[in-house]
């Protein structure tokens, strides 16, 4: 079972990252300040930590500098209410692997904290994805369903590379933002949405088993249909 | 906003205090000279009838040879003859002396006379204008008129009207030179007040008026103004301190909401009315969050004052994206959305991600408002002034009296209303732009709706 250490200040927001990690089937410390927090994650031996940024004693990007400088590779989700893009910069170059802002939504940080977790299982010398019978060359960026080649525009390759990297996992729109466009606000309207019922007309054509899922109120994954 | 010049010219304050300075001096030099003028001329007044009363009374007494001797010795030492006489027998027929001819205003009653006009003569030497005369009987009853002419009078006159005059002239010319000299450093002052001044109604209250070591008005008025300006601060940093507070103090309750209700989601039956229920409430929790992140965003964007993100940027790579992007809820929405721009843009100056979220927005909005079947076009073209990009639609369009308005937090249009949204996505659009120092224009578009258009200045030299 994975162990997440959580250092957050806020006890009530500690304990819904507890919980809500919890019943992703992880094992969760909590850490309510930053001097405690940096001995744990120094000794401990955890697959991931998520920080806030502001906390009593040692502040949050303190402690990921140290852990850093430590050679301590685990995988730090950082929480801030500090929303400026030149904050996410400077957590992201100290040493953090991904960065939410306060307020956010409990499945939004699961989502994170999963793809965090598991983003190794694909090999960097992997050239081929492959989820049931839809497969995408990442060398001549191709993509086929069975038979039928792809014709995918250079967003919707990025998009379905992304979604096929963590298939399996639920990406968020906020992520598939940050990650296929690179931006970091929020672009409001249902527009991922569109962008991904136009990724979904394309593979999943009538009669075929669809293979892009909507995860109710949290975002999108692909999967192998069950 | 630009403030008013400091006038150039005679409204200036320097100008008025000099022009009315000047004035009262030559107002006094002039009474001063008036009164030396009445007081000397009626002193040589009094003079000149005294001296006429002594020959008066000398020549009454005498008579016959001894009186024409006494006349011709008098004339001795008569240069400019300011006096002459003339001597009448008794018919009153000329008989002696260079005047041949009894003034007609002057009356035969021994006292002494002042006539305007004096003699009617061709001879040179005699008065002709204003004169004293007078006509006395001799003893041996011949008549003799005495004149004094009050030459000497008018050369006084003359001396103090020429001083006059120079006294104004020489009091114009340092009045002229000194109104030159003092309004230029005052002026200099004025404009570097005004430069500050530029920067702080710009938005920026950490500058201060300058101060000069001289402690004067202008310096007084300035202290009076950085008094003003230093409450301005404390205050503004007051109110956005509890805004900052209420933020925080919201921000961590609304993600427990966001949390819980998520929670007793996920325990609850999926297909339960309940379930439902809780599906709205989980929406509506994230419209709040996401409006709540809005504010907060333009909060922290206003806070900017670095621009350490800024970059040389291709605005056409950016278009094109934003085209991208945005093409597939166009065409879901059954709108035609244009990008028109010239093969080649300049440069321009800023931050890439705050940019696209500035153009996002207008697109998003403009998509947001045009009906189906209606269009939105990205417009962006480059002249001296810089890179304009106009976004505008074929939608309702924003009334004139909204336009400002419209940038405003939290507003919306009446025709906003029946869509969902945030009303901060254009004062987000604001925010970003005051950051780059670009202009944001709100017109209306021949397509029928809203144009709005991003003036972007050229980039320039990297500073």
């Amino acid at each position: 079972m994975p162990r997440v250490l959580t250092i957050e200040d806020d006890a009530v927001t500690a304990q819904e990252i507890v919980a809500e990690l919890s019943s992703h089937g992880l094992e969760v410390d909590w850490a309510d300040n930053g001097r405690e927090g940096l001995a744990k994650a120094i000794a401990g031996g955890y697959d991931l930590i998520t920080l806030d940024r502001m906390l009593p004693e040692v502040d949050g990007l303190t402690i990921v500098t140290t852990l850093r400088n430590l050679k301590i590779a685990t995988p730090i989700l950082m929480i801030s209410a500090l929303s400026d893009v030149d904050e996410r910069v400077r957590g992201l170059r100290a040493g953090g692997d991904d960065y939410l802002t306060k307020p956010f939504a409990s499945d939004e940080m699961a989502a994170r904290v999963e793809v965090l977790l598991r983003r190794n299982s694909v090999p960097m010398t992997q050239t081929r994805l492959q989820v049931a019978d839809l497969e995408l060359d990442l060398i001549s960026h191709e993509a086929r369903r069975g038979e039928q080649a792809l014709n995918l525009l250079p967003t919707e390759y990025k998009l379905l590379e992304y979604l096929m990297r963590h298939s399996g996992q639920v990406i968020t729109r906020m992520m598939i933002f940050e990650e296929v466009w690179g931006y970091h606000f929020d672009p409001g309207t249902n527009l991922i949405d569109v962008h991904i019922g136009r990724l979904r007309k394309k593979i999943d054509s009538p009669g075929q088993n669809p293979l892009i899922r909507t995860v109710r109120g949290s975002g999108y994954a692909i999967a192998e249909p069950v | 906003m630009p403030l008013p010049n400091p006038s150039k010219g005679w409204s200036s304050s320097t100008s008025r205090l000099l022009a009315l300075y000047s004035f009262l001096f030559v107002a006094w030099s002039s009474i001063l000279m008036g009164v030396l003028y009445f007081e000397v001329t009626s002193y040589l007044n009094k003079l000149t009838r005294h001296s006429m009363l002594q020959r008066q009374h000398l020549f009454a007494h005498m008579s016959g040879k001894q009186l024409d001797d006494a006349l011709v010795a008098s004339q001795a030492f008569e240069e400019r003859s300011f006096d002459a006489y003339g001597l009448f027998d008794t018919q009153l027929n000329p008989i002696g002396g260079r005047i041949r001819a009894i003034p007609s205003e002057l009356g035969l009653d021994g006292k002494v006379h002042e006539l305007k006009r004096c003699l009617d003569a061709d001879d040179p030497h005699l008065p002709r204008d204003s004169c004293d005369a007078v006509a006395i009987k001799v003893q041996d009853g011949r008549w003799l008129v005495l004149v004094r002419d009050n030459g000497s009078l008018f050369v006084v006159t003359r001396i103090i009207l020429d001083a006059l005059l120079w006294g104004i002239s020489l009091t114009l010319i340092p009045g002229f030179a000194g109104w030159y000299l003092l309004r230029r450093r005052p002026l200099k002052r004025i404009r570097a007040i005004q430069a500050q001044a530029e920067l702080i109604v710009a938005g920026d209250l950490t500058h201060r008026l300058p101060l000069s070591a001289r402690r004067d008005e202008l310096d007084m008025l300035a202290a009076i103004v950085n008094a003003m300006l230093d409450r301005i601060e404390r205050l503004m940093h007051e109110v956005k301190g509890v805004c900052d507070n209420i933020a925080h103090d919201l921000r961590t309750p609304l993600t427990r909401l966001r949390a819980q209700l998520y929670r007793i989601r996920q325990q609850s039956g999926s297909d339960s009315a309940e379930g439902a229920a809780l599906d709205q409430a989980i929406g509506e929790t994230d419209t709040l969050m996401a409006r709540f992140r809005g504010l907060l965003r333009i909060s922290e964007l206003e806070d900017r004052q670095r621009r350490a993100g800024f970059v040389r940027l291709d605005p056409q790579g950016l278009l094109a994206e934003l085209h991208d992007f945005y093409l597939p809820l166009a065409e879901d929405g059954g709108i035609r959305l244009h990008l028109e721009q010239p093969a080649q843009l300049a440069a321009l100056h800023g931050d890439r991600e705050l940019l696209f979220e500035a153009l996002a927005n207008l697109v998003g909005n403009a998509i947001k408002f045009t009906p189906e079947g209606g269009q939105v076009r990205i417009v962006a073209n480059e002249d001296e002034a810089g890179v304009h990009i106009a976004v505008e639609d074929s939608g309702p369009g924003i009334p004139a009296d909204e336009r400002e308005a419209v940038l405003k937090r939290f507003y919306r249009s009446e025709e906003g209303h029946r869509h969902a949204g945030f009303g901060l996505g254009l004062s987000i659009v604001a925010a970003i732009v005051d950051l780059h120092g670009f202009g944001l224009e709100v017109a209306s578009s021949a397509l029928g709706g809203a144009r709005l258009v991003l003036h972007c200045p050229l980039a320039g030299p990297v500073k």
